[in-house]
């Protein structure tokens, strides 16, 4: 070998050494007690007002504040960036008193005139939770008679208002005015930063890799324990990559895993597999408008054609639990009993032989990318072969599914889909799943029953929680009776964390991306 | 024909080029049966936010329309701002191209590294048991799937050795942005442990996209330089007794470089229209993350932008190759 060639090998087996050797993230993470989170969907935007999903929940829990909170499971509704609040008697007028040590992230104290603010801005966004409060609050009827009372207006009476309060981010009103630009209320500015209150301040953003967050010492709710300092959220789109980045100790914690996964992940050392019964129900969406779907008798043969025991057994790996009905069972409103309807072959053709209407072939619109609702599909059309009912699978993905849904013409006869948490209270599945007044927006469904709808009226009137309860008892049952949907089970959530964090506090609202409350060891 | 004709020949087929791929992607992004104004209105949305949002963004003129408003804008520089990110295209664009071409130039870097020798000795031991052994390589690495050999490397490399990180692009806070390029940026910051690192990280992406490349450049240059191995002027040099090393590396190897710079040029083009799937394994934080994405949310803007920047880099890459061509192989030129 002469010289050249072995110093040639010298070289590369020094740059080999420096490549192998250099200090690893997951090092440098746990000697600076910082929680890293493999997130599967993309933080592309930040802005509290616009983005509402679940995949996205942690910049609206750790970087801003509401005035009530959703805390633990079953979610318990507790006095936030407010300290209390009180209802006029004809319930149309509420009044939330704010603590007056509450900070915004830069030192400004929050004011009732923040709070206004964020509200005007929501409405006129129009995106988010607006639609929440489109009929319910009109631009300008809030006011603000002291820095720290904040009375809101309603057009008529709710009994949804409050559930969905915790969604009334609040931002730094007069940092968001001065980044306004043509009238965008700020739109493009708080994309990319940040004005609130959070536990956590904003250190860092770049939209695709993640944001990072610096611990907030002056939160207005204090700190206890040891808590996180820094945390970050990245994005990880691939799940193999979120799997292998927590056997290995990259990342502290993630979401978005299918099952199988979460199975390999209790084997390994330095993960641990936190359980919580959530509200996520998978039905199979009836489209109840369309000819044959709209006989009661056919939408029955189907319900007794699904075999519920079997997917939950054989394909969920009985990771979930038997959900007979529109409302999760995990929070009120459901009759008790409630037994829905099994997997029952003898019984779908004695319904299917009332059927007046001639036959058709019906069409199944199952999630691409999503395994359960391709499984159902496919579970559900060769059933339904063996009572002489035929079905069409098309599966497409949720851009598409969601197009359909937006009209009775079309939406597919059945779609195999999940009900998320977007206010904790059962109008949030059986009301807007079933109600005539949500066709088109949040129906899933297109029932029409003016039994149902009278109920409906009442129960988003009255402040009466007995009263309450018992209407959606009824309309629970009405579903159910009529076959409106064919529901199948309540998702479990499955936390997959490091073994170092501790304190977890999962909610249903939060999905586990409250992070305030947890620790982690250094 | 002169470097300028090239240039200007470029230039001329260009436009009209990217004219064609636009107005394609464009009927095609529109015939995806889903409503970009659902999704850009959000989840919880009524009704009547989606039509506001559908009037406010012109989904529902006529095609045409739309698309010579688009190209009106394109024209002023705007490429319209993402439904989904809330940002001009044009920035989304800029913050995620730097780290797809630092990816895609060290993977084509890599793929000639590997290839080009590889072929060369290939081709110099044609039959050999290691010419069937580096042929059936070549086969294997561009039959398998991106994804898969991705997923080998990260189980080797970072989960049983544990040399190599499993994914990201930097440990730590990079460094200020002068070219984008993280290793140049860490170069000129004077960062050691940061351009070490930045190394580090780009090390598995950058060998799965140069494995089957380079299983390309092998074959390309195996087929090459057998064919220069059996010109007139080999026969001549040898006859002349010069030395086989300065035959193969001087004569031969230059001789076959044309078509090898050909294969590179297009390995590149590919490497960054196809780096959706490494990109996504290795949270790689480019332009096929922001792609695919887009493509779901039929972020009809995004898509648009995407397809022009990697028409442009494409048609760049094509010029940078005729134009190395020309040193290479220099009697075209006039």
């Amino acid at each position: 070998m002469t010289t050249s060639r072995r110093n040639a090998l010298k070289l590369g087996l020094l740059c080999l050494a420096l490549l192998a050797g250099g200090g690893t993230e997951s090092a440098s993470a746990q000697a600076r007690n910082k929680f890293v989170f493999a997130n599967s969907s993309a933080f592309d935007s930040l802005d509290p007002h616009t983005v509402f999903d679940q995949g996205r929940a942690a910049v609206r829990f750790n970087l801003y504040d509401g005035l009530y909170r959703f805390v633990d499971n079953p979610p318990k509704l507790i006095p936030w960036l407010a300290e209390s609040h009180t209802v006029s008697d004809d319930r149309k007028t509420y009044t939330f008193k704010l603590r007056p040590d509450a900070r915004f992230h830069d030192g400004t104290p929050v004011t009732s005139a923040d709070v206004a603010y964020s509200v005007e801005r929501i409405i006129a966004l129009r995106k988010g939770p607006a639609s929440f409060y489109l009929d319910l609050i009109k631009p300008g009827t809030t006011q603000t008679p002291d820095p720290h009372t904040v009375i809101f207006n309603l057009a008529t009476p709710s009994a949804l208002f409050l559930t969905t309060v915790p969604d009334i981010l609040v931002v730094n009103s007069t940092l968001v005015k001065s980044r306004e630009k043509d009238g965008d209320w700020g739109a493009g500015w708080l994309a990319r930063n940040e004005a609130g209150t959070g536990s956590y301040v904003l250190r860092r953003y770049e939209p695709a890799i993640g944001w990072t967050g610096q611990r907030f010492a002056e939160h207005f709710a204090g700190w206890a324990g040891q808590p996180i300092d820094e945390v970050e959220f990245r994005t990880v789109l691939e799940t193999n990559t979120r799997v292998l980045g927590l056997m290995r100790g990259d990342f502290d914690g993630a979401d978005g895993l299918p099952y199988d996964q979460i199975l390999r992940l209790k084997q390994s050392p330095n993960v641990q597999i936190l359980e919580q019964e959530s509200m996520r129900i998978f039905l199979l969406a009836l489209n109840n408008s369309k000819p044959l779907m709209n006989d009661v008798h056919f939408r029955r043969a189907l319900a007794y054609s699904f075999d519920y025991d079997g997917f939950i057994k054989n394909i969920m790996k009985d990771s979930v639990t038997r959900n007979p009905g529109p409302n999760p069972v995990t929070i009120w409103g459901s009759p008790a009993g409630l037994k829905g309807y099994s997997f029952d072959l003898a019984k779908a053709r004695e319904e299917l032989a009332q059927v007046k209407q001639p036959l058709r072939k019906i069409s199944i619109n199952s999630l691409a990318g999503y395994s359960e609702s391709e499984q159902a599909a496919v579970l559900f059309q060769g059933a339904l072969r063996q009572i002489g009912v035929e079905a069409d699978i098309d599966v497409t993905p949720w851009p598409v599914v969601a197009s359909r849904f937006a009209k009775a013409e079309t939406q597919a006869d059945v779609t195999p889909v999940w009900r998320s948490t977007f206010y904790v209270d059962p109008n949030n599945w059986v009301g807007e799943g079933f109600g005539t007044r949500y066709h088109g927006t949040r129906t899933m469904s297109y029932y029409s029953n003016p039994e149902f709808d009278q109920l409906l009226d009442r129960a988003l009137l009255t402040s009466d929680h007995e009263e309450r309860r018992m209407l959606y008892e009824k309309m629970t049952q009405i579903v159910s009776d009529d076959a409106a949907g064919i529901f199948i089970y309540n998702t479990r959530w499955y936390g997959p964390y490091s073994t170092r964090v501790s304190g977890i506090r999962f909610s249903p609202a939060s999905n586990g991306n409250d992070i305030r409350w947890a620790s982690i060891k250094r | 024909m002169n470097a300028y004709s090239v240039v200007a020949n470029r230039l001329v087929w260009f436009l009209p080029t990217l004219l064609g791929l636009l107005a394609v992607v464009f009927v095609l992004a529109r015939i995806v049966p889903s409503d970009p104004a659902v999704l850009a209105a959000g989840e919880n949305a009524s009704a009547e936010q989606v039509q506001e949002t559908r009037d406010r963004l012109g989904f529902d003129r006529p095609l045409l329309e739309q698309f010579v408003e688009y190209l009106r804008e394109v024209a002023r520089g705007d490429l319209g701002t993402s439904v989904y990110t809330q940002q001009p295209i044009i920035r989304d664009l800029a913050e995620r191209l730097p780290a797809t071409l630092e990816l895609t130039f060290v993977g084509v870097l890599a793929a000639a590294l590997i290839g080009v020798p590889l072929g060369v000795l290939s081709a110099l031991h044609r039959n050999s048991w290691l010419d069937h052994m580096l042929r059936l390589a070549s086969v294997l690495l561009i039959g398998v799937a991106p994804f898969w050999i991705a997923m080998q490397l990260q189980m080797l490399f970072s989960m049983q050795l544990g040399w190599l990180p499993l994914s990201g692009r930097i440990d730590d806070v990079a460094p200020e942005a002068v070219t984008s390029l993280i290793t140049i940026d860490a170069l000129l910051a004077g960062d050691l442990q940061l351009f070490l690192s930045a190394l580090r990280h780009l090390v598995l992406p950058a060998l799965t996209l140069a494995l089957p490349g380079g299983a390309v450049v092998m074959r390309f240059t195996r087929t090459a330089v057998l064919d220069a191995v059996t010109s007139p002027s080999v026969a001549y040099q040898t006859a002349m007794g010069l030395p086989r090393r300065v035959i193969v590396w001087k004569y031969i190897l230059r001789s076959a470089l044309t078509s090898t710079v050909t294969q590179l040029g297009l390995v590149f083009g590919i490497s960054i229209t196809g780096a959706v799937v490494i990109e996504a394994v290795f949270e790689w934080p480019g332009l096929g993350t922001y792609a695919a994405r887009s493509i779901l949310h039929s972020d009809y803007n995004a898509v648009m932008g995407v397809t022009l920047c990697a028409g442009i880099v494409f048609a760049i890459s094509n010029l940078l190759v005729d134009l190395l061509q020309m040193v290479i192989d220099p009697r075209g030129v006039k």
